[in-house]
């Protein structure tokens, strides 16, 4: 039986009762969601993470390079509840600092987390400092896709740090995306590791060229044949050199895009499978996906599917995945950082049959990457043949390479309008019929999601 | 006759760091509104690389282990491709693609990733990155300036000195080596580079300049008709500004 310490060292307490006054301060001054508590206190105390997080009765890791702030937020909107509250770092605040800020928001001055659970969303870089310092109840890969920071082989990385993570701990529960072949290579021949995947008839357009970086086998370095892509390098595969293939998958989900739901078979224990379906109102195979991954958590931590069904009503997409701002036009905000998650966004717009306007709004600071080379990697030229948009926005530091790229697309000149100041958006969009799509990198998403909600505020206020 | 022209796409599969199919989609689309027609062959790792039909080549940039690789493989073709260069045949090579021009890249565990040395110089890894947007003033073969600049973004461990004509002399950047502030290499067909973003849509004079080298090396002498780069030219001077670079390009 491994000792469990109920609260922290009476050595932490100063540190703890520090972060707690800085998070304290920031409240009254108005400020929330900022991880700075957790950032000072991993500078001052960094053995507070392994305190805390050691208190813990069940922790649930999300990671991958795609997904993991929706997943997350999916799986907490099934699990939480009031006689039983779940911890989350919302809102993509998956660096050590964000895990940590999470966490003080529920101990006690003693030292003692008051809640007994958590899921956590971890980036793969912070990812080992975490599997260092908790063995984690179960733990999830949402996939491995290119992201932007391949540039510098980050992908390879990533995946070794997860491997090298889940190496520490043969206890913990594994969860992995079956049909992304990076990520299952991760849960073969392993035990307790469970699979999900989808069932769709996939395409196979040669029209479309995506990024498919997985496409060669991780055993042998064959190049993978695939039966059928889904999207990205995910789909079904099999190496004709070493045998390595798509795993069979204990969750295999059936999305029904005109009813709204997903169906879910499963077969964790394999005598008899069991069929649920839940309401899927989010659209997008990548949100299927999540929502997949999220279900397939909540079922081997054992919660009943009807349970699920009734919290999931609950849920509202995080900023930016898909963030609906009611209003004419309505506005649709969501995240775009990398060629394969733009095209799955794309997709997910092309399936989308009403009339329609898109507002890229491309920014090239740190934090969104100062290359926009990947624009020029998005799959714009099969998008323009599949769907009809009636103007194509473009805003941010990158608005002119985004038009640039668009005219290359083969988008006619006098559909890109070029917004020179993101203040601007919402007056320039207004006069677009339908909805606007505003696809969005990390640090103008905030600004843009605050900006939309004080103009529905304001207008709030002129109603009333 | 159509005029048409043949463009190899070199180890896409490999070689795709850096968005190079952008350099293509210019290259291709400007041809087209001028009639000109273009094929573009992608070879891949073991297919056969056909020279003798080839007017332009496109060679990108990977990760050291690609670029390994791709320079094995090019290898074979070593004596093939002295002979074309010598004659003339238009080469773009970005980053990696450069390197692999010349005789090695040295990495910074002293490792070297074998060149094909059809030009007689050598890149050594640096401490650190070079990384950054970067503007140059593009040169004439002869080292005199043309007036006009280059824009896009770099982002190399690798130093290269080499005494080829350069491409361009560095307005804000690094170039070749952070030291000597010049950028690329500029040699018969040559135009090898470290700039991407990629480089050719915010620079449709250097995509001509290439065009207008294959269709020589095919044997089509007429000038290229002039296009509307108004968007091209905005995005060029946007970050010419940001740079703090006071010459500016005007459209043709
Ligand atoms: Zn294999």
């Amino acid at each position: 039986m491994v000792f469990k310490r109920q609260r922290i060292r009476s050595t932490s307490y100063l540190a703890l009762w520090f972060g707690k006054l800085v998070y304290f301060l920031l409240r009254v001054a108005g400020k929330q969601g900022t991880s700075l508590p957790g950032w000072l206190l991993w500078r001052i105390r960094p053995s507070l993470l392994q305190e805390l997080l050691q208190q813990l009765d069940q922790c649930v890791l999300v990671t991958g390079t795609n997904g993991k702030t929706t997943t997350t937020a999916l799986i907490h909107a099934m699990l939480d509840n009031t006689k039983d509250p779940w911890i989350t770092n919302r809102g993509g605040a998956n660096l050590i600092q964000g895990v940590l800020a999470a966490l003080l928001q529920h101990v006690s001055m003693s030292g003692r987390l008051l809640a007994k659970n958590a899921v956590l969303e971890v980036d793969e870089a912070t990812f080992p400092h975490v599997m260092t310092r908790v063995s984690p109840t179960l733990l999830v890969v949402t996939n491995i896709l290119r992201d932007q920071l391949d540039r510098y082989g980050e992908v390879d990385q990533a995946l070794t740090l997860i491997r090298q993570g889940i190496l520490l701990h043969p206890e913990s529960q594994v969860i992995v995306n079956a049909d992304d072949p990076l990520s299952a290579s991760l849960g073969i021949d392993r035990e307790l590791t469970y699979f999900y995947g989808m069932s769709v008839t996939p395409h196979h357009d040669p029209n479309r060229v995506e990024v498919r970086d997985g496409a060669f086998c991780l055993r042998c370095g064959h190049e993978l044949q695939y039966e059928g892509f889904i999207y990205g390098q995910m789909g079904y595969y099999a190496c004709p050199s070493c045998g390595f293939a798509r795993p069979t998958p204990h969750f295999t989900g059936v999305h029904d895009d005109v009813k709204k739901n997903l169906q879910v078979t499963e077969t964790m224990h394999q005598a008899e499978s069991e069929v649920y379906s839940f309401y899927a109102p989010m659209f997008g195979i990548y949100n299927w996906y999540n929502l997949l991954s999220a279900i397939a958590v909540v079922r081997v931590l054992g919660s009943s599917p009807r349970i699920l069904q009734d919290r999931l009503k609950n849920y509202e997409a995080p900023t930016g995945r898909m963030q609906t701002f009611p209003g004419s036009p309505q506005k649709i905000l969501t995240l775009i950082k990398n060629p394969t998650g733009a095209n799955s966004v794309l997709r997910a717009i092309e399936s989308d049959a009403e009339q329609k306007s898109i507002c890229f709004t491309i920014n090239d600071d740190d934090a969104d990457g100062r290359d926009v080379s990947w624009l020029w990697d998005i799959d714009l030229e099969s998008f323009v043949t599949h769907t009809i948009c009636q103007t194509y926005y473009c805003a941010g530091t990158r608005a002119l390479d985004m038009a640039l790229r668009l005219t290359y697309a083969g988008i006619r000149r006098d559909q890109v309008e070029v917004i020179d100041s993101l203040e601007k958006i919402d007056l320039v969009t207004k006069k677009a019929q339908g909805k606007v799509y505003i696809l969005s990198t990390y640090t103008a998403l905030y600004k843009l999601a605050a900006q939309f909600h004080e103009a529905q505020r304001s207008k709030a206020v002129q109603r009333s | 006759m159509t005029t048409c022209i043949k463009i190899a796409h070199l180890f896409p599969e490999l070689l795709n760091l850096y968005a190079d199919q952008g350099n293509l989609a210019v290259l291709a689309k400007r041809a087209m509104l001028r009639d000109i027609e273009v094929s573009i062959t992608q070879v891949k790792l073991g297919s056969q690389l056909d020279l003798a039909s080839i007017d332009l080549i496109m060679l990108g940039g990977g990760s050291d282990r690609e670029q390994a690789v791709v320079g094995k493989e090019l290898l074979r073709y070593k004596a093939d491709l002295q002979e074309a260069v010598d004659a003339g045949l238009p080469i773009l090579a970005v980053c990696g693609g450069y390197q692999l021009l010349g005789s090695y890249y040295e990495l910074a565990n002293k490792e070297r990733i074998q060149g094909l040395s059809l030009l007689d110089f050598a890149t050594i890894a640096g401490p650190n990155r070079l990384i950054g947007n970067i503007a140059i003033e593009w040169l004439q073969a002869d080292g005199s300036p043309t007036g006009k600049t280059i824009v896009g973004f770099e982002n190399h461990g690798g130093r290269t000195h080499h005494n080829y004509p350069a491409l361009g002399r560095v307005l804000q950047g690094h170039g070749n080596n952070g030291e000597d502030h010049f950028e690329g290499i500029q040699y018969k067909g040559i135009v090898a580079t470290y700039i991407h973003g990629p480089l050719l849509p915010k620079n449709p004079h250097i995509a001509d300049h290439l065009l207008q080298k294959a269709l020589r090396y095919r044997g089509f002498f007429e000038p290229l008709s002039v296009l509307d780069d108004e968007l091209a030219f905005m995005a060029h001077n946007a970050m010419l500004n940001r740079l703090g670079v006071s010459m500016m390009m005007k459209e043709k």
